[in-house]
């Protein structure tokens, strides 16, 4: 059967739609739409509100949107804001705005360039984090980059957690395979010049418990390390370490208790 | 309470580190709710069915060099990996035997092929036929109940319970995991986890 030839939306000025299936969906104006979307493409360069759920194949948000429901999406570009009440299902999401998700996150490569908040469980293959992230829920990704701020109340679960502390980052439980912690050391002359009025401590890391097999970590705060080979760097204060092959302290490292099991 | 084992225990017993340990997790090749969380006197610490995550750690120990991890993680969800077969496969691949069949076509009318959550119905009774725990009018009131209770069948995460006294028996179908405390005089004739048996059929149908 040949597919039909779906029809476009663009929106100029302020409109209603009642949803549909289209194939370019367009706002430049403001928007309101009452039920589901279902589209190639959506781009917003005003403002939309959509009462339903969404499936597109691109979206592109270059002002602010409010999704009442879903989203589901292959590639989305949040450049404005952007916040979703419900899940949000992609292969690629990249925000360089802001953007606040109540459902869980589940996508292939997230790149947070802005600020994001999640209210559930983020997933991914890929998670880089240049900015601010906070996530109410657990987090899991094959490999996790932050140079940024970050804040995840349940567990920061990577193949590869690859952290550089710029302010303080924080998360409840830390598992994986080779987990890194380091201060940034290329600070440009505008960094200095905050530095310059804010306090040097507040580039840290604290978790609760922190495990994994190979682990570097500088100026974290926790109460237990565990893990196979473990190098403990400069400004750390740690409760208790449980390894299994080596360990190595800096002489600017706070240890309480080391055990070999 | 169901017999528990420490984070550290299980890796010492296991022999598996804490990488491997998350990427399951992160896999989805240990239930979520398999994780439990304690306080001790370190502070919180996470402990996990014991024989539950044993067996589910051999199984993936001795599977992970023939399947990839992603494989895996299908056939321990509870949701199904095939659609259907056919009778005629069934009893010739040898999955379960042509009285069960019969039974459950007597049952429900005569059947060509067999849904996944039909299969896994097929499949408990075949077991509980071949091992003589329960006999054929036994075996219609758990196929009664299977019809009856579908939709929790199918959500998975259920155990099967069959308890006799006095010669008078009956099913119970509940949550995992399952805490009954039975009067003497009863007696637990055989005890299925639900999820268990998906996988062993999901293995037998590779």
């Amino acid at each position: 059967m040949e597919r039909t030839q779906l029809k476009n939306i663009s929106i100029s000025g302020s409109g209603t739609s009642s949803g549909g299936e289209y194939d370019q969906v367009k706002v430049n104006g403001s928007a309101h739409i009452h039920g589901d979307l279902v589209c190639e493409q959506f781009k917003c360069n005003g403002s939309a509100h959509l009462e339903g759920n969404i499936t597109t194949d691109t979206a592109k948000i270059n002002g602010s949107t409010h999704f009442e429901g879903d989203v589901e999406v292959k590639e989305m570009t949040i450049n404005g804001s952007s916040d979703i009440d419900g899940h949000l299902l992609c292969d690629e999401l990249k925000v360089q705005g802001s953007s606040t998700i109540k459902g869980n996150v589940k996508g292939k490569e997230i790149i947070v360039r802005g600020s994001a908040s999640v209210d559930g469980n983020v997933s991914s293959d890929e998670i880089d984090v240049k900015g601010q992230v906070k996530i109410k829920g657990d987090c899991e990704a094959e490999s996790f980059e932050a140079r940024g701020n970050f804040k995840i109340d349940g567990l920061l679960n990577a193949g590869t957690i690859d952290v550089e502390l710029l302010r303080h980052c924080e998360a409840k439980e830390i598992g994986g395979e080779n987990i890194t912690v380091k201060k940034t050391r290329d600070a440009s002359g505008f960094k200095k010049l905050i530095k310059f009025f804010m306090s040097n401590h507040n580039d840290q890391l604290s978790a609760e418990v922190i495990e994994g097999d190979n682990l570097y970590l500088e100026h974290t705060h926790a109460e237990v390390v565990r893990g196979n080979t473990i190098e403990i760097g400069p400004g750390c204060d740690i409760k208790r370490i449980e390894y299994k092959t080596s360990l190595e302290i800096d002489s600017d490292a706070k240890v309480g208790s080391q055990e070999k099991i | 309470m169901e017999n528990l084992i420490s984070k550290k225990d299980l890796l010492e017993e296991a022999n598996i580190s804490y990488g491997q340990l998350y990427r399951w997790k992160r896999k989805n090749l240990i239930p979520e709710n398999w994780f439990i969380r304690k306080s001790t006197f370190t502070g919180q610490e996470t402990f996990f069915p014991k024989d539950d995550i044993l067996l589910r750690i051999e199984k993936i120990k001795t599977l992970k060099d023939d399947l990839s991890l992603d494989e895996l993680a299908d056939m321990f969800s509870p949701s199904p990996t095939l659609t259907s077969l056919s009778a005629e496969e069934l009893s010739k691949r040898n999955i379960v035997s042509q009285t069960a069949i019969d039974m459950f076509n007597n049952f429900h009318g005569r059947n060509q092929s067999f849904s996944f959550n039909q299969l896994v119905t097929l499949y408990v009774l075949n077991s509980l036929l071949q091992t003589g725990d329960v006999n054929r009018a036994e075996g219609l009131d758990l196929l009664e109940l299977f019809h009856n209770q579908a939709q929790t069948v199918k959500n998975a995460g259920c155990e099967l319970i069959f308890i006799r006294k006095m010669g008078v028996s009956f099913f119970i179908l509940t949550p995992e995991p399952a805490n009954l405390c039975l009067e003497p005089q009863a007696k637990k004739i055989a005890h299925y986890k639900l999820s268990q048996c998906m996988e062993e059929l999901k293995l037998k149908l590779s």
